[in-house]
């Protein structure tokens, strides 16, 4: 029964074949791809008011030299919500909850815009690693922990991802557990936790949508310090 | 000879409604044949018809004509039965998790639909508004263009009769000037004549005069003094006579 809870976050795979990607493809062939009439289908039409929404107001505070990064941004954005979304559905693998994905997210795109720092300014870049103000002598303990939050971020945003959506799917498939066994047993109870379970659900939609947002949000932050 | 199946098929699909009219689409982004499968129908506009939000209602009208209106419902309940009842569904914790998101969905899509659906429209309405507005504005700029064009002709026709009348002022103005000047000049050449009358009548009287004092004077010079003691007798004796003749009839 303990090893199941965790069968989920298992990479899928049949007769040795893995099936990862066609859990990475399957978000993809959800969105529908503009067509080149003017008047497009309510679905399209809220797509692209959608995107274009994000992508205005998360390269608002990027300068032009940011708005190379929109595409993957907003990309990455509309992948990670989806592959989040659909890790809802029961029997469903959601790949967001491999440390090896989201890590492979976190590390290249916080170390590109590290990269980008110092390349084009690196004094400001490493001016960051000293707030303003702060009393001469804790200087030096202040940048030896200011790195050390540096070299944590890309750790920081890959575990953020998989904890939460983790701990969000173990939760539900322990209260749903919870109320499956009682219903014959204790009918109230499982009605009780049947309607924490809702409530929970509840949380993970939003988990999941706030979570991918927070993703893209720190990597924009990361990039308008550095870019 | 794929191309031929193409043609058949299109020519086929193209009346078959709208599942017909998308696969047509489709089929000429695959570019399989030559683009002559004109005219190509219309894309529908709403999505196909479903029930309960996932079953198509292709599949109702295809069972109704052997099993009626419940064909469909029965057809459900039962496969639902025969997999409850031979574990090819296992109900487990899922089952559970699967009724919970399962309501979150139909809730959020009952109460929000609508709304989304009115704003993608009101989205897509926005558009269709902002180039029929600007069609219209150049609509109406272009009517009031031809409205001034056919004012300034009529103007134009206007400005023939404009310069006809101020040719006859000119004409009368000139008119009056030269009848005022043959009136001065009449005036003019009366007042010379009529002086040369004048002088002609004051000639004439003068001599008049001249020969009227030279006849009295002559005459005058002629009364001898014998004459005027005669005729002053005679006016005594004739004063008498009266005399005695008022004195009478008195």
């Amino acid at each position: 029964m303990v090893l199941s809870f965790f069968d989920q976050f298992m990479s899928p795979s049949y007769l040795g074949i893995p099936l990862m990607a066609l859990a990475l493809i399957l978000p993809w062939t959800l969105y529908p791809k503009p067509t080149s009439q003017w008047i497009s289908n309510r679905v399209l039409t809220l797509q692209g008011w959608f995107i274009n929404r994000f992508t205005q107001q998360l390269m608002l505070p990027l300068g032009r030299k940011g708005h190379k990064w929109a595409l993957l941004l907003t990309s990455l954005m509309v992948f990670l919500i989806t592959l989040n979304m659909l890790g809802l559905l029961p029997y469903t693998f959601t790949p967001t909850t491999q440390l090896s994905l989201n890590m492979g997210f976190a590390v290249p795109l916080w170390l590109a815009t590290v990269l980008i720092g110092m390349r084009n300014q690196p004094t400001i870049a490493l001016g960051h690693l000293l707030p303003e103000g702060t009393p001469t002598p804790l200087i030096p303990v202040l940048i030896i922990i200011e790195t050390i939050s540096l070299f944590i971020r890309p750790i920081a945003l890959g575990v953020r991802l998989t904890a939460n959506l983790t701990a969000g799917h173990l939760l539900i498939q322990l209260i749903a557990t919870a109320a499956f066994v009682l219903a014959p047993l204790m009918p109230t109870v499982a009605l009780l936790t049947a309607t924490l379970l809702l409530l929970l659900t509840l949380l993970e939609v939003a988990v999941a949508m706030i979570q991918a947002y927070v993703f893209v949000l720190l990597l924009s932050l990361y990039l308008q310090e550095n870019v | 000879m794929l191309s031929r199946l193409v043609f058949v098929s299109a020519n086929a699909l193209k009346g078959s409604g709208p599942l017909g009219a998308g696969l047509v689409q489709a089929s000429r982004s695959l570019h399989t044949s030559s683009q002559n499968l004109a005219p190509v129908p219309p894309l529908p506009e709403k999505g196909g018809k479903v029930r309960h939000g996932i079953f198509p209602e292709e599949l109702f009208q295809l069972l109704y004509p052997k099993t009626g209106v419940t064909g469909p419902y029965m057809l459900g309940t039962g496969l639902l039965i025969y997999m409850l009842s031979k574990e090819i569904y296992v109900i487990n914790h899922e089952t559970f998790a699967a009724l919970s998101i399962g309501s979150v969905i139909v809730y959020g899509v009952k109460k929000f639909g609508p709304s989304v659906a009115a704003f993608a429209d009101k989205l897509n309405e926005e558009k269709v508004a902002k180039a029929q507005e600007v069609k219209d504005a150049a609509l109406a700029s272009l009517t009031q263009a031809v409205e001034q064009e056919k004012k300034e002709q009529w103007r134009a026709e206007g400005r023939t009769l404009l310069f006809d009348a101020k040719k006859n002022n000119v004409a009368m103005l000139l008119e009056t000037n030269y009848r005022e000047r043959l009136h001065m000049v009449t005036n003019e050449v009366k007042r010379r004549l009529d002086y040369q009358i004048a002088l002609q009548d004051l000639h004439r009287r003068m001599e008049q005069e001249h020969m009227i004092n030279w006849v009295e004077k002559s005459v005058i010079g002629s009364i001898t003094p014998q004459q005027e003691k005669e005729s002053i007798a005679k006016c005594i004796s004739d004063l008498k006579v009266l005399a005695k003749s008022t004195k009478a009839t008195v």
